[in-house]
């Protein structure tokens, strides 16, 4: 059987790119309303073009993890929001730890 | 294959409730999502869980699950009874969940999210595509291959500065000439930009799972994940790197060799450097407009004092500076 391999060019996502509301949705597994929600708490900007609602897609990685906990653990969207800072606080305090652990120690 | 105890994976009895069952999938599914947990083995036991619930949580897949018994054993060898099945009426079209459709894998460091498609051979010979409870093809109107168009893929830092390819399978669903929807697997072959930067998204045009309502296929998004080097630490574009130097080299000043990722540098210390202290390289990041730079952390290192012509060294500079390294501490 032949295989056949598709060379594909990729793009890098950049604060010019937006996707369009219901993308969001089924990319993030959440629904309108909850993209609604977590723009009035700030998770995301969104912007209205045509009529239509678009999301900044560097976005698109905050709200898949916000999704995730939605989805998976039951979460409403200001829980999963709340989660979210509390992650990437917790994450940028070990990239901390991490930086002071290389000076101290060294390599 | 090995049987798997659903109950046992759920920490819960035969007879537990719809309610004690979610409770008990809630949290074990806090404790190992992988968004969330530093658990060891997270991800594989986020997937058995979600195996075990996504069987259990439903009244005929569980029913028919008791039918095996209760005498079977977690890693028993099993196979599915000939008449595994009969007797349920499925209500609707193929029985899969949003998501479970369309599942994608990344390969070669690539690692899609979870789907059906990661879970068990024992949960597909029983529950999966295929299977009397997994339907066979996607009946028109009853639903798209929904989500799977994100996948995470790992990048060294290295490569993160130069450019990288990545070959990734990816299953796809896709109409046959009878009309049937079936999962197929395509070999892509991505080549990465330089300058990704951590948790920077890749969209591949049109290599996601199809649009609601059918139509063309959606966008394939990858995130990069760089991963840790022992030698620099990565903040957005910009680079840190601890540089040791011998305390002369510190005091007096010295042109030393230092590493980057594009390969090694003369760099000037200044006279009277500290530890801690930091020096910036322009431009010497990750590439993009504009560039990252290079942020070199002095530290200094001590020559040990393990021979006489050392300690002699060290006597001297006792004898000839006065130094009190805790004045500020007022001692």
């Amino acid at each position: 059987m032949v295989r056949v391999t598709t060379l594909l060019e990729a793009h890098v996502v950049t604060e010019g790119d937006w996707i369009g509301a219901a993308e969001i949705c089924q990319l993030c597994r959440i629904d309108f309303n909850a993209v609604q929600e977590l723009a009035d708490l700030g998770v995301l900007e969104p912007r209205h073009s045509g009529g239509a609602w678009q999301v900044p897609a560097v976005a698109l990685p905050r709200l898949r993890i916000v999704g995730a906990l939605m989805h998976d653990l039951g979460l409403n969207a200001s829980g999963a929001a709340l989660a979210l800072d509390l992650l990437e606080t917790q994450r940028a305090l070990e990239r901390r730890i991490r930086e002071l652990e290389h000076l101290t120690q060294g390599h | 294959m090995e049987y798997r105890d659903y109950y046992k994976i759920l920490g819960v009895e035969r007879g537990v409730s719809a309610d004690a069952l979610k409770g008990a999938y809630r949290r074990l599914a806090r404790k190992f999502h992988p968004d969330v947990s530093k658990e060891a083995n997270a991800e594989a036991r986020f997937k058995e869980v979600q195996e075990a619930y996504e069987v259990l949580k439903d009244p005929e897949k569980r029913a028919a699950y008791d039918q095996l018994g209760a005498d079977w054993k977690s890693g028993e060898q099993f196979r599915p009874p000939p008449d595994w099945g009969s007797g349920y009426e499925f209500s609707g079209g193929p029985r899969r969940s949003g998501r479970d459709r369309g599942a994608q894998r990344a390969g070669n460091g690539g690692q899609a999210e979870f789907s059906q498609a990661d879970f068990s051979d024992f949960f597909s010979s029983l529950f999966g595509g295929g299977s009397p409870f997994g339907g066979a093809g996607y009946a028109e109107g009853s639903g798209r291959p929904a989500r799977d168009h994100h996948a995470r893929v790992d990048i060294e830092l290295e490569e993160a500065f130069r450019g990288a390819t990545r070959t990734l399978e990816l299953r796809r669903p896709e109409a046959g000439a009878d009309g049937r929807v079936e999962l197929r697997n395509h070999t892509v072959r991505v080549t990465i930009p330089p300058g990704v930067t951590e948790g920077q998204l890749i969209r591949l045009a049109g290599q996601g799972a199809p649009a609601a309502g059918g139509g063309a296929a959606g966008d394939l998004y990858l995130e990069a994940h760089i991963l840790p080097n022992p030698r620099f630490a990565l903040d957005g574009r910009d680079v840190t790197l601890t540089l040791p130097l011998a305390p002369w080299e510190a005091a007096l000043g010295a042109s030393v060799t230092v590493p980057t990722l594009g390969g090694v540098v003369q760099m000037q210390i200044p006279a009277g450097s500290q530890a801690g202290q930091k020096l910036r390289l322009r431009g010497r990041g990750l590439p993009g407009q504009p560039p990252g730079d290079e942020y070199v952390q002095l530290k200094i290192v001590l020559p040990p004092a393990n021979t006489a012509e050392a300690r002699a060294a060290y006597e001297d500079l006792r004898s000839k500076l006065s130094f009190n390294p805790r004045a500020d501490l007022g001692v």
